[in-house]
């Protein structure tokens, strides 16, 4: 058996350690073995592939080192950071609400978790909590880590030498080039040689290839040079449509805060390619980060009619039909993620959960003892807030005090968790209490407005009223509409003219 | 992720250590029976060929799976197969062979039945037709009517150099090389344009005409031959680039399909036009292992299945996905066969030879999830662990604090010895900071001893600055039971400040045999002539201090037998001892009164001998009698030394904040011009730097300055804090003498105003006193009930440290006055108050300090800010004047006058310009223009990518 072949074999099934070992003594035999040397390159970046286009955390660094203008007052619906007022989403006291003001999605992607500070400063005051010493840092800390995996494989020192490489010799040959890239960008993670490596590469090829401009602005992207990298993928696209550069391209637009533009994007290549999934993704997640949920349920249900095994479509319409009053459809959806398959916490969660509100009642036990057998320390506070919230619901004071307490005990951050130990405390008279409580609660999220509500209301009635105007303007901050608030300030301003 | 999964036809497991890849599966009628039912065709890598003829029966449970006969053929080679095909390759018949591909070797066989009497008898024999020997390892081959020839298939082997070799049935036709090849790609044959379709290794769909690689011969008289070396580079009728590499390539030649190639990538999959133009492509969001077309219902669209990694088949029309369903294995390769019963049913291979005929059915895919601790409940038990579970709650719940329930016994001893005397070598001698001084060193024996046996002791040593030992930290692997181990440690004086206690701390860390962890602790008490050397007595100094005693006086030279040095011959009137590196105490013993007065230039220095001093007359003078000695103090509290040394500690630690925020502010200033450079850098158009990169090294000069600044005001305020401990515990200890406080009223003393000067950035000792000492003056030592409101201020960093001395001094007025530390004590006899408070001591009678503002003393106390503007005009006696002078009989209290002389703003603006001073400025940077264009080209020669 020649084990050039095996080795391809491997390849091909994916086997990329057997792979690489075979090609390692391939070179230890001829060192000027290219089919060895290329197959080695791509086994190696085959081993640390990631999509680029699905990363897209957005760091401190980032956010403080990136100087495109962008317009800071945005007229609403037109831009993410400042997401519109909506229309036909539930309000704010219905569907929770995460830090940078949208409402939680269903379905956890790179991005969704971070919210945008403004400053370093602020960035690096923001909370730290139990699961990060950290402050949400920046995708580079993500991408190190993939880059010191792929030290690891080779533990005599990486496998290419990228500072000693000619590469305008390897950029003239097309066949060497592509994976060499490939290489340097995905496993080595070294961005400004590849965009080296690319520049010469097009060149070489006149301009005539539409990957390697690809290429280009993925590391113009990932350098930040939002401008270079649109212009490179509108040159692509010209060229020849593919479904990648509509996807780059929609993502610069969504990093330099145009997601009209990005929607309009998809939408072209959604032209080309009808039916694409990956496109009207793209679309609903822009749409539910404008707050404009009935658009994106239609473009998650565009997807579920051409790929009806979508996980995250069908959890973000579940969410959706949750939060608008519909737990027995959210079930179905729910219920149809379980048998394809996907079994975790979060899904029985969100199972006992939607039992709960659908009257359910047997099934609501066991789907938590569920989610709670199979949780683990990040997890485990959620789902002991949620079993909390259902003993509110059937009046077990006593039992949704402790499920409170657990969901501290195993995540010591836990915001709303402290604010409803807050509302119980005050129900027992524990005046001090409830007010530590409260204090902890909007400290650690000052993005709910319940603590802070909560905290104005007990203020007020212990007479303490500049606090109470104070926590009652945080609120209505946090959510516009909250008409308790309101009426509190109003209240306390026409008790202060009196005075 | 599928709802389904596909329903088991027949399956069987091929051989054992097998492996398979794509190219080892074909379907086939391969004995070219008449009722043209398809066989399964196996090769493996370890070279044995089977056939198989699947035909289960139909049972009460379901199929009957696989029988012995249904293997037609099973052969061993000696070589791998790589490939095999069915094809016309005979030039003899239209019957289909069998094509073999080995590694050097292609070989065509042909399959026969010879039947018997009955259905098991029947045999199947392999015959070899033909065979070529490959010059070159093969990678793959494609069959088909090359040049449009009808009935006949010739066959193209493509070589893992990227050399393809045709080969007209019997005889050899050509070969040529494919350019640009590195790693061959999947090679297919398109009918209809007689071109060959392959994806190079630059990531393109490349087509090739047949005639195109024919005429591309080196020259017309040569004979062709296998062994080529170089060649014409044949020209490509089209590409199209992909981008990635392809996993397979299938040609659709479907009636109701328009013609087109698919091409399945490693992440996408492609619908190419025969011209090579893109008809569709589908992201894949699974990693996909191969893939196969087949003819669909729908006029127009084509359908597929493509198996993935993840163990499914995914069933598409076009870009929709229509079905999918799990398999049980990932298959490196699918088919589509029609057997007797079952037509149209999928055939997949997997890698380690699993084979599998399946059909689409709605069998769900069920998995069951593992049952969870599903056990008979007890309902009683539950009950009564559930009673017991919520009183412990409710017991825990009234105690806020869950304090740890000390055990003690402990599983490792520790005992401290140490030497009577000094080291006779001091170890001190290389590590010691003390210039001028042979500063000399003890030797401690530590004993551990086990119980049981303990592994991984960690023996850590601690000491206070400025005293050190030889060594911080010990590992022991394991200790056995009833064993014990010996450890040597040396201490010494390291830095030049005073040492404010002279004990050490020994702290072993070990796992307990359950694993929880264990300290186990030890105090090492130090001599004083570890950190003091004897010296003559100084007849005058500043600071002095009296203790009176209830026995007549002892020589000196009687107690203090170990420090006497050239004062041996003296009459034990007058000693003198000096700290290394510091200064000189004098302890004097009247000869006729009981009493012994201390005396030294800085006053802090004074608490270890006073200590001492105690300590020694204690027990020498109860040695064999019942303790009826007693020491007290009733001089008036040297209050005003004491505050000197807050006032200097506390400025130390203005200073620490004062210049981190300068490093704050310069942080943020070489922030921005680091943004503004890299702007500029960044700039297309390269434009001038505006002397930005001067700002930016001289801001970085700055940087450094003040962090030099900051550990030079470190090391400063580490050695006030030092001082402030010493004066602190002295302080403490002349209250507890002129008091006569019982231990547990000293213990609160201690606590309160804390000898322990930790600061960091949230709060330091003086805030912390003040706290402390507030909430004293607020509940036990409160006046009246109006006082006792507790409304604590958060700790902050307070403006100057009046706040605190004003409140020591009150609370030692309080003192003086006969409250106790601890309530429910009586109150202290008339005379003890009356012995220490000076007359026109009125002031606090009337509890809130605010409302006896005639009084002057009590301004000195309150109103500071009002009496700094006061004290300009006319210097009020100072009351700390009094005290040294009048020792024996003073009566005045030693009251706070005034906390800074020359007031606060001049003091503000001394530390402010301390801190520019060190700061260069920016204007002596104008000499450095030369390193400046050198950075300027540099760093743009970074950026001009």
């Amino acid at each position: 058996m020649d084990p050039m072949f095996l080795a391809y074999s491997y390849f091909r099934r994916r086997k990329y350690q057997k792979c690489d070992e075979i090609c390692s003594q391939l070179l230890e035999k001829n060192p000027y073995d290219q089919s060895a040397w290329a197959l080695k390159t791509r086994a190696l970046t085959g081993q640390v592939y990631v999509d680029e286009v699905d990363v897209d955390e957005e760091g401190i660094a980032e956010m403080v080192m990136d100087d495109n203008a962008i317009a800071t007052v945005a007229r609403p619906g037109t831009s993410l950071r400042k997401p519109g007022t909506g229309q036909g989403l539930p309000s704010q006291g219905v569907r929770p609400v995460t830090n940078s003001g949208r409402p939680v999605s269903g379905f956890v992607r790179p991005g969704t978790q971070s919210g945008r500070p403004g400053t370093m400063e602020q960035a690096i005051r923001t909370p730290r909590t139990a699961h990060t010493a950290r402050p949400v840092t920046s995708a580079s800390g993500r991408f190190v880590r993939l880059g010191t995996a792929s030290m690891l494989s080779t533990p005599d020192g990486p496998f290419i030498n990228l500072a000693r490489l000619n590469f305008s010799k390897y950029a003239a040959r097309p066949n060497l080039a592509k994976a060499l890239f490939e290489y340097i960008f995905h496993h080595e993670n070294d961005v400004r040689n590849a965009l080296e490596l690319a520049s010469l590469a097009t060149e070489a090829c006149q301009f005539k290839d539409w990957w390697w401009k690809v290429q280009l602005a993925k590391c113009y992207y990932r350098l930040g040079m939002f401008r270079e990298s649109e212009s490179q993928l509108k040159s692509a696209i010209k060229q020849q449509e593919m479904i990648d550069s509509f996807l780059y391209l929609g993502k610069v637009y969504v990093r330099l805060d145009q997601p009209l533009r990005a929607v309009d994007i998809y939408k072209q290549g959604l032209e080309k390619f009808p039916g694409e999934t990956t496109l009207l993704t793209g679309i609903a997640r822009i749409h539910e980060g404008l707050n404009e949920m009935d658009d994106a349920v239609k473009f998650y249900k565009d997807v579920l009619h051409f790929d009806n095994m979508h996980v995250e479509a069908i959890a973000c319409i579940a969410t959706h039909h949750f939060y608008t009053d519909q737990p027995e459809v959210a079930l179905k959806f729910y219920r149809r993620l379980l048998q394809m398959g996907v079994y975790n916490t979060e899904l029985f969660n969100n199972l006992g959960l939607c039992c709960f509100y659908a009257q359910q009642y047997d099934m609501t036990l066991t789907c938590f003892e569920r989610a709670l057998s199979l949780a683990d320390d990040t997890t485990s506070g959620d789902v002991w807030f949620n079993i909390g919230h259902v003993a509110l619901g059937i009046g077990d004071v006593n039992l949704a005090y402790q499920c409170f307490r657990m969901s501290l005990a195993s995540n010591n951050d836990h915001a709303e968790a402290y604010n409803n130990l807050g509302v119980l405390e005050l129900r027992r008279g524990h005046i001090e209490e409830a007010r530590a409580f409260f204090q902890a609660s909007f400290v650690l999220a000052p993005h709910m407005y319940e603590p802070h509500y909560n905290f104005a209301a007990l203020a007020d009635q212990l007479g303490d009223l500049q606090s109470s105007y104070n926590a009652a303007k945080r609120a209505v901050d946090a959510y516009e509409g909250h008409v308790d608030s309101k009426e509190l300030i109003q209240q306390l301003k026409q008790h202060f003219t009196l005075l | 992720m599928s709802l389904f999964k596909t329903r088991d036809w027949w399956s069987v497991a091929i051989g054992e250590d097998e492996e398979f890849d794509h190219g080892c599966l074909c379907i086939g009628n391969i004995d070219n029976n008449p009722d043209n039912v398809d066989k399964i065709i196996i090769g493996s890598f370890h070279g044995i060929l089977r056939i198989y003829n699947p035909h289960p029966t139909k049972t009460e449970n379901g199929w009957s799976g696989y029988k012995v006969e249904d293997v037609m053929v099973e052969q061993a080679f000696q070589l791998p197969i790589l490939q095999i095909e069915v094809g016309k390759f005979s030039s003899v018949t239209e019957n289909l062979q069998l094509a073999v591909l080995h590694p050097r070797k292609l070989a065509i066989y042909s399959v026969k039945a010879i039947s018997g009497t009955v259905e098991h008898g029947q045999q199947y024999q392999i015959q070899k037709l033909y065979e070529h020997n490959l010059q070159r390892t093969t990678y793959n081959f494609c069959y088909g009517p090359f040049g449009g020839i009808k009935g006949k298939d010739f066959i193209c082997v493509q070589s893992m150099d990227g050399t393809v070799s045709f080969f007209e049935q019997e005889s050899f036709a050509f070969s040529r090389f494919l350019p640009g090849a590195l790693l061959p790609g999947p090679l297919k044959y398109v009918p209809r344009l007689d071109s060959f379709i392959t994806v190079s290794s630059s990531w393109h769909v490349e087509c090739y005409k047949y005639q195109s690689i024919a005429a591309a011969s080196q020259s017309p008289g040569v004979d062709e031959t296998q062994n080529i070396k170089s060649g014409k580079k044949i020209v490509v009728d089209w590409t199209f680039s992909i981008g990635e590499a392809a996993l397979d390539i299938n040609v659709i030649a479907f009636p109701q399909a328009p013609s087109s190639i698919l091409v399945l990538g490693e992440r996408n999959l492609y619908c190419l036009t025969e011209g090579g133009l893109l008809r569709y492509m589908s992201k894949m969001e699974f990693d996909p292992c191969c893939f196969l077309p087949y003819g669909s219902m729908t006029e127009g669209t084509i359908n597929y299945i493509v198996a993935t990694t993840t163990k499914s088949l995914l069933v598409y029309q076009d870009v929709t996905l229509k079905w999918a369903a799990k398999v049980e294995h990932c298959p490196v390769q699918v088919k589509v066969a029609n057997f007797q019963d079952l037509k149209g049913s999928i055939v997949t291979l997997s890698d380690d030879g699993h084979l599998q005929c399946s059909y689409l059915g709605t069998d769900p895919a069920i998995f069951i999830p593992p049952a969870t601790d599903a056990r008979d409940l007890n309902y009683k038990a539950m009950d009564a662990e559930m009673e017991k579970l919520q009183k412990k709650i409710r017991e825990k719940a009234h105690k806020a604090v869950i304090t740890p329930n000390l055990k003690t016994d402990d599983d490792l001893q520790i005992t401290v010895h140490v030497n009577q005397h000094l080291d006779d070598g001091s170890s001190a001698t290389n590590d010691a900071q003390i210039p001028g001084e042979k500063v000399p060193s003890i030797t401690a024996r530590i004993v551990l001893k086990a119980k049981t046996l303990v592994e991984n002791i960690h023996v850590d040593i601690h000491t206070s600055r400025p005293l050190t030992s030889s060594q911080h930290s010990f590992t022991l692997s394991s200790l056995e039971s009833g064993k014990s181990t010996e450890l040597l440690v040396q201490f010494y004086m390291k830095y030049c400040s005073l040492p404010s206690t002279l004990s050490a701390e020994v702290s072993a860390k070990y796992p307990s045999a359950t694993g929880a962890p264990r300290v186990a602790t030890a105090k090492i008490k130090l001599p004083l002539k570890l950190v003091m050397k004897p010296v003559f007595p100084v007849k005058n100094a500043e600071h002095k201090l009296t203790i009176d005693t209830n026995k007549p006086p002892v020589s000196l030279n009687d107690i203090f037998p170990d420090l006497l040095g050239e004062n041996a011959g003296s009459a034990g009137a007058a000693l003198g001892f000096q700290f290394f590196g510091g200064p000189v105490v004098t302890i004097l013993a009247s000869k006729s009164s009981q009493r012994y007065r201390l005396q030294c230039d800085q006053f802090e220095a004074m608490w270890l001998p006073l200590k001492d001093l105690v300590g020694r007359l204690t027990s020498h003078l109860n040695r064999g009698r019942s303790g009826d000695f007693k020491a007290s103090f009733d001089g008036s509290l040297p209050l005003q030394e004491y505050f000197e040394l807050i006032e200097a500690h506390f400025e130390y630690r203005m200073n620490a904040v004062k210049c981190e925020e300068m490093l704050g502010q310069r942080a943020s200033q070489f922030r921005v011009i680091q943004r503004r450079l890299l702007t500029k850098f960044k700039d297309k158009t390269p434009s001038p730097l505006q002397n930005l990169d001067t700002l930016l090294e001289g801001t970085y000069r700055q940087l450094l300055a003040l962090a030099d600044a900051i550990e030079d005001n470190n090391q400063a305020q580490n050695n006030t804090s030092d001082n402030l401990s010493s004066g602190t515990n002295l302080l403490n200890y002349l209250i507890k003498l002129w008091l006569d406080l019982t231990e547990e009223e000293f213990s609160v003393l201690t606590s309160v105003i804390t000898p322990i000067v930790n600061d960091n950035h949230q709060h330091g000792w003086e805030e912390m006193v003040d706290a402390a000492v507030t909430h004293l003056l607020r509940t036990v030592l409160a006046k009246t009930a109006k006082d006792t409101s507790i409304n604590p201020a958060p700790l902050t960093i307070p403006s100057d440290a009046s706040k605190v001395k004003k409140h020591i001094a009150l609370m030692c007025d309080r003192l003086g006055k006969g409250c106790r530390l601890i309530e429910g004590l009586r109150e202290r006899s008339e005379h003890k108050q009356k012995l220490p408070a000076p007359k026109k001591m009125n002031i606090t009678e009337n509890g809130t300090i605010n409302e006896t503002p005639e009084s002057r003393p009590v301004d000195n106390i309150v109103n500071m800010k009002y009496n700094e503007n006061k004290k300009k005009k006319k210097l009020p006696p100072l009351a700390g004047d009094n005290i040294s002078t009048n020792m024996f009989d003073s009566e005045t209290f030693g009251l706070p006058v005034t906390d800074i002389p020359d007031g606060d703003n001049f003091n503000e603006k001394r530390r402010q310009k301390k801190i520019e001073a060190i700061v260069p400025n920016l204007d002596d940077m104008d000499n450095q223009d030369d390193d400046r264009n050198i950075n300027q080209t540099d760093s743009q020669a970074l950026f001009a990518l």
